[in-house]
């Protein structure tokens, strides 16, 4: 690849933060902020010394524990940043094109020297690759929040800090196992993010409904034909169990990503995208 | 062909779910694929929101042993 084309799709990836900067960045320093302010009042309804108690008991309890082992107990503090990540890709993917397209730039940015291709690509890659960086940065911003604030209480109250500097680690372990996590539901999902890109690129209105509506109506059109459920099968197979893409050690990547339902998601979901791909040549 | 398939969006789309589908259709049909969900390793924590029958039956042995504990008393 040359470097011209790195740069082109750097500033496609840029336009993509830039325009989505609530989707990015807002929704989890929301997030990260309510659990800050959620855990101050809560701090503040507890006595001075219970508190000093509890972080004692914490400190002893990760005191010598490998960070790696502790590190899936401290993904559950994500539970509300993957859960806001995940409305908000499912908003960014059913609008993106669709916006484009309502507002014209789709226009003006088929004038520059970019593919449509390279458009979509940096759409899908923006909000499965990017996305997750900015909300494991922003982890890691309310995590430092809060060791400062151990740190402090800590010392006030005279508590042995080792067992937090361990808590600390594995905190730091949990984020990479976050953004794993994170990359690997979106390759598990493609099949979902190219069912909406799809309609995005499609709909001259209301592009959700039309993204749930063809989803049913091509589901009874498989039963009245074929008399089979195999797309009702897939979508029951690769949403209703989040163990199977979410990562909790790092021995167990390689399955995640290189089994069969994965890679032939991918093959669906390529197909999906190949069709946003040309449907984006329609402008009006 | 090609000008057939992109005359307008809705050809598009309908081409594109053609495709979908008779992939999809087709890997059901060799593979003989039901809904399933894959059962990887994971020793931390125990959720399978397909198993509701094993998460009563867990809570059934749970509250159970609550109960016979409760029975002996405090030592």
């Amino acid at each position: 690849m040359d470097k011209f084309a790195v740069l082109q799709f750097y500033a496609l990836l840029k336009r993509e933060v830039l325009e989505h900067r609530n989707i990015f960045i807002g929704a989890p320093v929301v997030v990260a902020l309510l659990l800050l302010v959620a855990t101050i009042w809560v701090a503040m309804q507890i006595d001075q010394s219970q508190l000093a108690e509890g972080l004692l008991f914490v400190s002893v309890l990760f005191d010598g524990l490998s960070p790696f082992d502790m590190a899936p107990f401290i993904m559950l503090l994500a539970i509300p940043f993957y859960l806001t990540l995940y409305v908000c890709s499912v908003i960014y993917l059913i609008n993106t094109l669709y916006q484009d397209r309502k507002e014209m730039s789709v226009l003006f940015w088929q004038s520059m020297p970019v593919s449509n291709l390279q458009t979509v690509l940096s759409k899908i890659v923006a909000i499965v690759l990017v996305a997750p960086i900015f909300y494991v940065l922003i982890i890691f911003a309310m995590y430092l929040i809060a060791m400062v604030w151990l740190t402090i209480l800590g010392i006030s109250n005279d508590v042995d800090l080792v067992g937090i500097g361990y808590l600390f680690l594995a905190a730091i372990a949990s984020l990479v196992l976050i953004y794993i996590s994170a990359v690997v539901t979106g390759l598990w999902l493609l099949p979902s993010v190219g069912w909406l890109l799809l309609f995005s690129a499609f709909a001259k209105k209301t592009p959700l409904l039309w993204a749930a509506g063809v989803l049913i109506l091509v589901g009874f059109l498989e039963d009245f034909i074929f008399g089979t459920q195999f797309l009702a099968n897939w979508v029951a197979s690769q949403t209703s169990d989040p163990n199977q893409y979410l990562i909790f050690e790092f021995q167990s990547v390689f399955e995640r990503v290189f089994n069969y339902d994965t890679l032939f998601g991918i093959v669906v979901g390529s197909i999906l995208i190949a069709g946003a791909v040309f449907m984006r040549r329609f402008t009006d | 062909m090609k000008d057939l398939i992109l005359r307008n969006r809705y050809t598009l789309l309908v081409v594109t779910l053609i495709v979908y589908m008779g992939v999809l259709v087709t890997e059901g049909m060799i593979t003989g694929r039901k809904a399933r969900v894959i059962e990887f390793e994971n020793p931390y924590f125990d959720f399978n929101s397909t198993d509701f029958e094993g998460f009563r039956e867990r809570r059934n042995v749970n509250e159970n042993i609550r109960a016979e504990f409760d029975d002996t008393g405090d030592v």
